[in-house]
């Protein structure tokens, strides 16, 4: 595991303590029933002081699974 | 405190603790308002599990007004401009301008009466803590943003009429404070409260959230102050320079003292106990004590100890004779050297260096010291601490000699029962702060304890006592039930400062004459704090508890010692004393 894919996990289980670790990779909006729209924002924002960065809230929807976000991740990092 | 750190304290609250109910009134998605209260709440409430519930979104009164018969333990009332009149906020396609702002001012009055009735109805044992609207306003004034505007004038005066009118009721978050820590121009968050509902930063989420958690469980005020004298409550080393050239005023430059022994004295006047541990001579202490322009009256404090012994053993004596612990306590002094020794061997005590030529950390001190000692209300208590605590010196001094049957027989001491049909504000508090002569150390907010009176059979009793030297005022206090033939005793906590006068004996036999049983069952627990009550309950029951037991009349009248005391009943005491019989 990389990184950065490290660090979303601990981020995923801050936000979702339920979910088993082993499932957090494989985590999405549809299949996590505890991923609402308050804990969407509120994983943006545990991701935001995590990794020290602005997430556009705008696209929120797209971020819908943890390998959407860690793509989202890896790109923001390169850039920065 | 970051969202993580509130989300893992809220994930690690102990599963099966008590519930500590919470419900957040605010206009907009509380989110993590709702978030870092529950977090700042656990942290204060280890021991509780908090829980936040939230109402409805753009509706302020009417969630409070929902909270009229609530099963909750506390309110919290986060309020934001835009819950006076939607166009005070940034959602809403309402008009600005100056043609709206008549209706904007008219529209929010009629708001805040309403939000004040909801929180009037609220019911009294419910604590109600209220946030006022702390975001800048919307630039809907005419004026530049510099200049303040009439109807902005008008609306922040609409807000202090509504702050004056619930504050007799529930407990207001300092603006000032909160402006200290949270500056207004890092409060509003444009981006969230447009995309999400919520207006705040997170940072002035997590502010407002601990402001209210603060009035909502407050940590209990210190006691005692210990200070030292020579370059901390007056400039200069009296037994250098002379008792007269010592000074804390403006035109010597030492004003830094002065300000510190005028907070000494208002704190004095609140019930804080002040003593003075200097390494120094007495003659030339007393003759400073003789001056007339000290601020620090002397006879405010006691006890001294002026010698040139450690000041570890000082504090020792100190303590003693206030008869609290070194947690209860703080010491000034402008030695590092003489703080660390104190800390060492009185580990609990906060120990505060004097910051003597340094303007701002004297002014970090006032504002530090008034925050360790401050209380929501003064009592009479309060009032009467200093001379109680003098009064006790010779008891403790007669203790356990030979003459303390004849110094208690003499002392014309007069024990008061009241058995209240309702409450009475000390009662409470006395259990929530009383450590050494607490039966199990359990804490109360208000809610729960005024819920134990509704159980059946519950009684209250409140002891107060008096004596030649003069008042203790209310002492102790006794919650509990009778369930037929047995008596249980679940909250018994005494003030230190009515020890060594077999107070306690006294109310044990008072319970068992009026509720006419011959077992009462004590709901006993041992804190790290309780030995001054452990040992007296070995003395009476012939063992030493370690968990909850029962004690017979007969053998307490066994090993009771004799009792000099009149006792009387307040003419405020109920009748019946148990104050429900059925569930």
């Amino acid at each position: 595991m990389d990184h950065i894919a490290l660090r979303l996990t601990n981020c995923f289980q801050t936000v979702f303590p339920n979910l088993p670790e082993g499932e957090i990779a494989a985590a999405s909006q549809s299949n996590v029933a505890a991923w609402d729209s308050v804990a969407a924002i509120t994983l943006v924002n545990v991701i935001e002081e995590e990794f020290g960065i602005e997430m556009d809230l705008d696209r929120l929807a797209d971020l819908d699974s943890f390998s959407r976000i860690q793509e989202y991740l890896t790109r923001e990092m390169q850039l920065s | 405190m970051k969202l993580t750190e509130a989300l893992k304290i809220l994930q690690q609250a102990p599963e099966n603790a008590s519930p500590f109910l919470v419900s957040l009134a605010c206009g907009y998605t509380p989110l993590h308002v709702a978030t870092f209260l529950g977090a700042h709440l656990q942290q204060r409430l280890a021991d509780r599990r908090a829980t936040v519930s939230t109402g409805v979104y753009g509706d302020v009164p009417g969630t409070l007004a929902g909270l009229k018969d609530a099963a909750t333990h506390c309110v919290a009332a986060a309020l934001e401009w835009a819950d006076l009149d939607p166009r005070l906020g940034y959602r809403e396609a309402g008009n600005w301008g100056i043609k709206a702002l008549p209706g904007i001012i008219s529209g929010a009055v009629a708001q805040l009466d309403r939000i004040a009735a909801a929180i009037e109805e609220i019911r009294l044992e419910i604590p109600v803590a209220v946030c006022l609207p702390s975001l800048p306003l919307p630039p809907i004034f005419h004026t530049a943003g510099w200049q303040a505007a009439e109807a902005q004038l008008a609306l922040n005066r609409k807000v202090a009429e509504f702050a004056f009118r619930i504050g007799r009721r529930c407990s207001l978050v300092n603006s000032a404070r909160l402006a200290e820590d949270s500056p207004p121009a890092a409060r509003y968050d444009l981006k969230s409260d447009l995309l999400t509902g919520l207006p705040y930063t997170l940072p002035h989420a997590a502010a407002v959230a601990s402001a209210l958690s603060r009035l909502l469980a407050p940590l209990p005020p210190k006691k005692g102050l210990i200070t030292d004298l020579d370059d901390t409550l007056w400039r200069g080393v009296a037994g250098e320079i002379g008792p007269e050239n010592v000074s804390w005023d403006l035109a010597s430059h030492s004003q830094l003292h002065g300000l510190y022994q005028k907070l000494l004295a208002a704190l004095a006047e609140e019930g804080v106990l002040i003593g003075a541990a200097s390494k120094n001579d007495p003659a030339v202490v007393e003759r400073v004590f003789e001056r007339e322009d000290l601020l620090l009256r002397p006879d405010r404090i006691f006890p001294l100890e002026i010698h040139w012994g450690a000041k570890s053993g000082s504090i020792e004596r100190i303590l003693r004779t206030w008869n609290i612990s070194a947690d209860d306590v703080v010491f000034v002094d402008d030695s590092a050297m003489e703080l660390a020794e104190a800390a060492n061997a009185h580990p609990g005590i906060e120990c505060i260096l004097f910051p003597a030529n340094d303007y701002a950390g004297a002014y970090a001190l006032l504002r530090r010291l008034r925050d360790l000692f401050g209380k929501p209300r003064v009592s009479e208590e309060d009032a009467i601490r200093l001379e109680s605590i003098r009064q006790s010196a010779p008891f403790q001094a007669a203790y356990g000699e030979a003459t303390s049957e004849t110094f208690l027989e003499e002392a014309e001491a007069v024990v008061t029962f009241d058995f209240p049909a309702g409450d009475d504000p000390r009662a409470l508090e006395l259990v929530n702060k009383t450590n050494q002569f607490n039966l199990n150390g359990i804490r109360y907010g208000e809610a729960d304890w005024k819920n134990r009176r509704t159980r059946p059979g519950a009684f209250l009793a409140i002891v107060s006592y008096r004596d030649k030297f003069g008042p203790l005022g209310k002492i102790a206090v006794l919650d509990g039930r009778q369930e037929n033939d047995n008596l249980f005793i679940d909250t018994w906590v005494m003030s230190c400062r009515a020890f060594s006068r077999r107070i306690e004996h006294r109310c044990l036999e008072a319970m068992f004459e009026r509720s006419a049983v011959q077992e009462m069952f004590f709901d006993f627990q041992p804190t790290p704090k309780n030995g001054p009550l452990q040992d007296f309950l070995a003395s009476v029951s012939g063992r030493r508890p370690d968990a909850p037991f029962r004690l017979s009349r007969a053998l307490f009248e066994e090993k009771r010692p004799r009792l000099y005391h009149r006792v009387t009943e307040s003419p405020t005491s109920s009748n019946p004393w148990i104050t429900s019989r059925s569930a």
